[in-house]
């Protein structure tokens, strides 16, 4: 169980330079055995939130606790409750071979080799690196170092896994076995699992909840299914043909719901986004005024990329 | 096992095991270490003059030279340590771990100690067969002396390391740190009283007195040998004090993996 309350941080500036709030007030829960997502554009503040889980960021105020640990204040009892990748496949030791690793992070959070010898047999088999056990990790291709850095956080018995970017510079293959580990973890284990990307496709393949945040502050906090939902019913593609005449285009401009995405002398096609069920009588009144005849109305096929830009981009809040 | 033993054996594996597997590029600083051995004792036999430690014998000379080593190393092992995991990416795991980042690095510095301590005896062995001099090596004077010597130079090591976690790319002022050591080898602590609050100073004149003067722990003096471990001591306290400050400095700017 993560809890985080009123979390804030702010960086000074460089020479000159306003200071920088990175974090602004951020308060949020993740119970036992939930898999989070926590998405942002570039600057949002997911990494500085993520270190300050860490407790690699002090931050200015606010609480944070890892089962119950108070990470801001005792620092080491909240450590034994998390592991974290941070900077993927560099979170290992590349002379090191993948057994060598796991065994020295496991000391690194208390445990013996002899401890967890037989776990770590069942680790490199589970991620599929029984065969490159004594193979030196820079010697491995980077979807097998990403894997054997969740595997060496995995082996600390940490309640609670922090993964920043899991599946940067993967290809298909490699991101969607990460993927399915990730589901397995949390499915088998029950770990609490907080992670960021910017790759859409692992959020919604994996996580129940997504935590959207933009300039330092949550935006959005809801299921994954929600908003899929939410926008789902809202989004249409209108396809009329032949071009739009000056009123109608002039009225359409007006209307920030309504976006021209192409036009041609053959075919028009416009997204509408339906904030009432009204709307929709309008534009078609709009339509009909000139008699254009309408080819389709489709219901736009939606995911969590374009709910991601809607909700950054401030067009639309979530419920 | 006691936790904080896990983490020291678990050192003690990952620095034979590099040792082993990069044998011969451990083997390489060996004989650079031997050869530099060598240029040093034929440039002062033929000059004659030069001897720049506490004493005017050939004997001083070596014994400086492996004091020094010791210094450099233990520097080493503290100051590169917490660049290179920065550059490598595996700072912030060891920041992460259940022991504290005072006792990972006291557990790396007393690992790479022992495998240096191979390298060195070596090397040293080698060389005064070599040469033909000899040196009074009374371990159980010694090794007390040296430890205590040691303290300040990891005093150093935490205050440069501090210094990088803030400042970053400052490696051509570090590397000058090996010839200030020199220096604190070098001043004659036994005479001037004020110079044995150096860094490592004190320590080395008396394990001077040992290996070339022939003395053992108690001839010393145990009340000196006592100074010099509240002199080093206070310097480690000092270097870890400064590597704090920087450390708290590093995590308020959020940039203490980075490098």
């Amino acid at each position: 169980m993560i809890h985080v309350q009123s979390l804030e941080k702010t960086y000074a500036g460089r020479k000159g330079e306003p200071p920088v709030k990175a974090v602004d007030g951020i308060s949020f829960s993740v119970p036992e055995g939930e898999l989070l997502g926590l998405l942002g554009p570039n600057g949002a503040g997911k990494t500085t939130t993520v270190k300050m889980l860490c407790g690699l960021i002090r931050p200015d105020s606010g609480q944070i606790f890892i089962n119950g640990k108070d990470m801001t204040r005792r620092r080491i009892p909240a450590l034994a409750e998390l592991s974290a990748v941070l900077e993927g496949n560099r979170n290992i030791y590349w002379r090191l071979t993948a057994k060598e690793n796991l065994e020295f992070f496991a000391a690194l959070k208390g445990h013996s080799s002899a401890k967890v010898r037989l776990e770590i047999d069942q680790f490199l088999e589970r991620f599929n690196l029984a065969d490159k056990a004594n193979v030196e990790a820079r010697k491995l291709s980077r979807g097998m170092q990403q894997k054997l850095a969740i595997a060496v956080a995995l082996v600390s018995h940490s309640k609670v896994l922090l993964l920043d970017e899991p599946t940067l510079g993967l290809d298909v293959q490699a991101s969607y076995e990460i993927r399915q580990l990730l589901k397995e973890i949390v499915r088998d284990q029950g770990k609490t699992v907080i992670l960021t990307t910017h790759d859409m496709n692992v959020v919604q393949d994996t996580c129940e909840r997504v935590i959207i945040v933009n300039e330092g502050r949550i935006v959005t906090d809801d299921s994954v299914h929600n908003l899929l939902d939410l926008f789902k019913v809202k989004v249409y593609r209108i396809a009329v043909q032949g071009e739009l005449s000056p009123e109608q285009r002039e009225a359409f401009t007006s209307m920030e719901e309504v976006v021209v995405e192409e036009e041609s002398s053959e075919r028009t096609v416009m997204s509408v986004r339906l904030e009432d069920a009204q709307m929709l009588y309008t534009i078609l009144g709009i339509l009909g005024s000139d008699n254009s005849v309408i080819e389709s109305i489709d219901q736009e096929q939606n995911n969590l990329e374009r709910v991601f830009l809607e909700i950054v981009e401030g067009r639309v809040q979530s419920a | 096992m006691p936790k904080k033993l896990i983490l020291l054996n678990a050192f003690f594996k990952k620095e034979f095991i590099l040792f082993r597997r990069y044998l011969i590029n451990s083997l390489g600083g060996m004989i650079t270490l031997y050869v530099i051995f060598l240029l040093l004792i034929g440039g002062y036999r033929g000059f004659n003059a030069l001897s720049g430690v506490a004493g005017d014998t050939v004997e001083s000379l070596v014994v400086g030279y492996v004091i020094w080593l010791f210094m450099l190393v233990t520097y080493q092992d503290v100051a590169y340590t917490l660049r290179t995991e920065a550059q490598e990416g595996t700072l912030e795991q060891l920041y992460m771990s259940v022991h504290g980042l005072g006792w990972v690095m006291s557990s790396k510095v007393i690992a790479g100690f022992f495998v240096n301590l191979i390298l060195i005896a070596v090397m040293l062995t080698a060389a005064l067969l070599t040469t033909g001099i000899s040196l009074n090596v009374d371990l159980l004077s010694l090794t007390p002396v040296v430890v205590g010597t040691l303290l300040g130079s990891v005093g150093i090591g935490f205050a440069i390391g501090g210094v990088t976690l803030v400042l970053k790319r400052i490696d051509s002022y570090t590397q000058m740190v090996q010839f200030l050591l020199i220096a604190l080898v070098a001043v004659p602590a036994q005479r001037v009283a004020w110079m044995r609050l150096l860094p490592c100073s004190y320590g080395a004149s008396l394990i001077s007195r040992i290996m070339v003067g022939g003395q053992n722990i108690m001839e010393l003096g145990l009340s000196n040998v006592a100074v010099m471990y509240l002199i080093g001591v206070g310097h480690l306290a000092l270097g870890y004090g400064v590597y704090k400050a920087c450390e708290r400095k590093a995590m308020r700017a959020g940039m203490l993996g980075h490098y």
